[in-house]
């Protein structure tokens, strides 16, 4: 009897997998194209907007979420290519978990990770090139390569893995840097212009830290060379850039060991290592900073405006870790077929189109690399909306984005003097900020063990403290 | 139509099959294997030569005690005098003490440090006590319902016997009371001894970053090494195992010897 019943659910299993085969096969059969599309959670404007938060801009485009963006691409595609198509859309928390995920046999055809992990998927070699067609600005619905800022581009064009650059796989889709989001009435200022600011005695048990591995090593990294950084003749340099960026990848043995005491003291001193409850615990006040990406630093500024809490944004004097979401195409997913490949890079475009732009901005408070040319000004027109100065406001300032907007377009906001360490400066970051930014490269093998090992040295109970 | 009782135990055979022993399988496969799908014994020696993870094993011991501690007494004399009907109202009592199991843990979590930070100010200088206030805030109801089962299933008048006989409270409580519940006893600490040594998500938010297993084991399949994260499981699951069969064991004794009394 055992063996049968065995044999039973065996059948059984079997079964739900024949039925799973079934079912993709009808879909093709009936025409219906389906794109199977992960991102990360709250990272797409979901609609359902309240009336009157419809954005109303100069030239009266009136941008307002109806539906949901994924919704709103069905139509889209449908009416541009003719042709039926549903999109399986999922989410998860992390890199780690997406990838965990697609290890474990989840099949998807465009995932939207950040640029280490496109370069750890890269080094696979489980991703589909964007075509060639993609790049094609001369035709209409490649909205990507014909409005995301040549400057942006240009920067994820010099990321390269193995000897190619990460833009022949992705699209980028939001981008942003890692600073202190802090209350300028409780912290000194010039404080938290400094990563060491994390591990101040003065703001012991104040201050709120990354749950992150690579983010705390950043800022270890940081602290362990804040005064090279700093010094004239490592800025005057003429390869500073490259420099910069070879002292903040470093993970040789010493330097995690030395990150490690950093990341300690500044465990001690924290007031929690969280992953969501920094916003929180910032806009109540029960912490007085707390280090955050841009894109949630403008969410915990908007949500402590509403409680009649000024917060402010800064971006550490030493450097700061310039990162990226793209869109990538999975080889097991798409298959080698060309109308499902086609389909994702229209997602992947229709994202990029420059209304979609700043719904997605409006939503999830991040950035977008869509820039707009001299023709499609809207994402220009959506900062003036939103941070420009009032006619009749005297302490302006005028904010050169030029390096983002081009030379040409629009590219200069009028801004209340206010703004300037607040969400225009978060969002948009002043060309000099950049300029002391580096991308956090993906870390290999022996590196990776090392710096996981690190972590948990960090957060583990030390047995030797007891035979101390 | 007639179902056999076999065939009526099919579904949840299949749940059992499709979501326990399969990922356990998956589970044992990944803790005795390496990166490259050979057999090896490297990643169990590692745990036991690793003496973070031994420290992170000892310091989910030590809180899973102290919580088991503190639940017991505070469970013990409340479902007993819940169960003895001494105060008015027992049953209006008991819902209070389950009504909390209503509501999702995590809710009740964020009510809490509402209320300790209002208390203690910042909650981050006591991150151990505050872990411990909220593991015995959490697992509390799951103590008092086996203790009360217990307790009330009790026959009152051996107690009397007891003391008739000239037993003072001490030996009564003893000698009496605490053999005849021990079933009780058992489950009750079974129930939250074990999840209190993993439950991470009351450290997360009692702002305690220390890690204990739960969170450990979480962190090495974060960095993708899934063999020393299942090994660690393994262990884990081990040691649960061992636990349960110990208090199985005692439970069993004290039964047989409740029913000899």
């Amino acid at each position: 009897m055992r063996k049968r019943l065995f044999a039973l659910l065996l059948a059984a299993c079997a079964l739900t997998t024949l039925v799973g085969c079934g079912q993709t096969k009808e879909r093709a059969a009936s025409g219906e194209l389906v794109l199977r599309v992960a991102n990360c959670e709250e990272y797409i404007d979901l609609g359902d907007w309240d009336e009157d938060e419809a954005i109303e801009l100069e030239d009266g485009t009136v941008i307002f979420g109806e539906n949901s963006l994924v919704d709103d691409f069905e139509t889209w595609y449908e009416e541009t290519y003719g042709q039926k198509i549903r999109v399986e859309y999922s989410t998860y928390g992390t890199n780690e978990e997406l990838y965990n995920q697609m290890s474990l046999g989840d099949v998807f055809d465009v995932v939207c990770p950040s640029e280490y992990m496109i370069m750890k998927l890269m080094k696979e070699g489980r991703l589909v090139p964007l075509s060639d067609e993609f790049f094609n600005e001369d035709t209409e619905e490649n909205y990507y390569s014909r409005y995301a800022s040549d400057y942006i581009k240009g920067v994820f064009t010099d990321l390269n893995m193995g000897g190619e650059t990460i833009s022949k796989y992705a699209g980028c889709y939001m981008w942003g840097t890692l600073g202190i989001v802090y209350n300028p009435e409780l912290v000194e200022e010039g404080d938290a212009d400094h990563y060491a600011f994390l591990k101040n005695p003065t703001y012991s048990k104040r201050v709120t830290m990354k749950d992150s591995i690579r983010d705390s090593y950043f800022a270890g990294l940081a602290i362990r060379n804040e005064s090279d950084l700093q010094t004239p003749e490592f800025i005057a340099q003429e390869d500073y850039r490259e420099e910069l960026s070879e002292r903040m990848n470093d993970t040789s043995v010493e330097t995690v060991q030395e990150v490690e005491d950093i990341l300690s003291d500044m465990r001690t001193n924290a007031y929690s290592l969280e992953t969501d409850s920094g916003k929180a615990d910032l806009v109540t006040g029960k912490v007085v900073a707390s280090l955050q990406w841009s894109g949630d630093a403008v969410y915990t500024m908007d949500q402590a405006e509403e409680d009649g809490v000024e917060l402010a944004y800064s971006v550490p004097e030493e450097c700061t870790n310039l990162w990226f979401d793209g869109w990538v195409m999975m080889k097991n997913g798409i298959a080698q077929d060309a109308r499902k490949q086609q389909a994702a890079e229209a997602f992947i475009n229709f994202l990029s189109r420059p209304d979609n732009a700043v719904r997605n901005m409006y939503y999830i408070g991040y950035t977008s690399p869509i820039a707009g040319d001299a023709d499609n000004n809207l994402v220009y027109q959506y900062l003036d909306y939103n941070y420009g100065a009032e006619e009749d406001e005297e302490d302006v300032v005028d904010y050169d984005l030029s390096y983002f907007f081009g030379e040409d377009a629009d590219n200069t906001i009028t801004a209340p003097a206010s703004q300037m360490n607040r969400q225009l400066f978060t969002q948009y970051p002043p060309e000099d900020v950049l300029h002391r930014s580096v991308v956090m490269r993906y870390f290999e093998g022996d590196a990776n063990d090392r710096i996981a090992q690190m972590w948990t040295n960090i957060r583990c109970f030390d047995l030797q403290k007891l035979f101390q | 139509m007639s179902f056999t009782r076999k065939q009526l135990g099919l579904p949840y055979a299949l749940f059992l099959l499709v979501f326990v022993v399969l990922p356990l399988l998956v589970v044992l496969y990944y803790a005795f294997t390496n990166g490259s799908g050979h057999f090896t014994l490297e990643n169990f020696a590692q745990f036991f030569t690793n003496s973070k993870a031994l420290g992170t094993l000892l310091y989910s011991f030590v809180i899973a005690i102290i919580t088991t501690g503190i639940c017991l007494l505070i469970a013990y004399p409340t479902a007993y005098f819940l169960a003895k009907g001494r105060i008015p109202h027992g049953a209006a009592w008991l819902l209070i003490i389950v009504l909390p199991m209503w509501i999702n843990f995590t809710l009740r979590l964020t009510a809490m440090k509402e209320i300790l930070s209002f208390i203690e100010g910042n909650l981050a200088f006591h991150p151990f006590l505050n872990t411990i206030i909220g593991m015995t805030y959490d697992f509390l109801p799951f103590m008092v319902l086996p203790l009360y089962n217990a307790l009330e299933k009790m026959d009152h008048q051996l107690i009397d016997a007891a003391r008739d006989l000239g037993a003072s409270d001490a030996v009564v409580i003893w000698r009496v009371m605490i053999p005849l519940s021990m079933p009780g006893i058992v489950s009750g600490v079974t129930m939250v001894f074990l999840p209190a040594m993993t439950n991470y998500v009351v450290l997360d938010m009692m702002y305690n970053s220390t890690y204990i297993m739960g969170s450990l084991i979480g962190s090495y399949f974060s960095a993708y090494n899934w063999h020393a994260g299942s090994m660690i499981s393994t262990v884990l699951l081990l040691l649960i195992g061992l636990l349960t069969w110990i208090s199985k064991k005692t439970g069993a004794d004290s039964e047989e010897g409740g029913s000899i009394l």
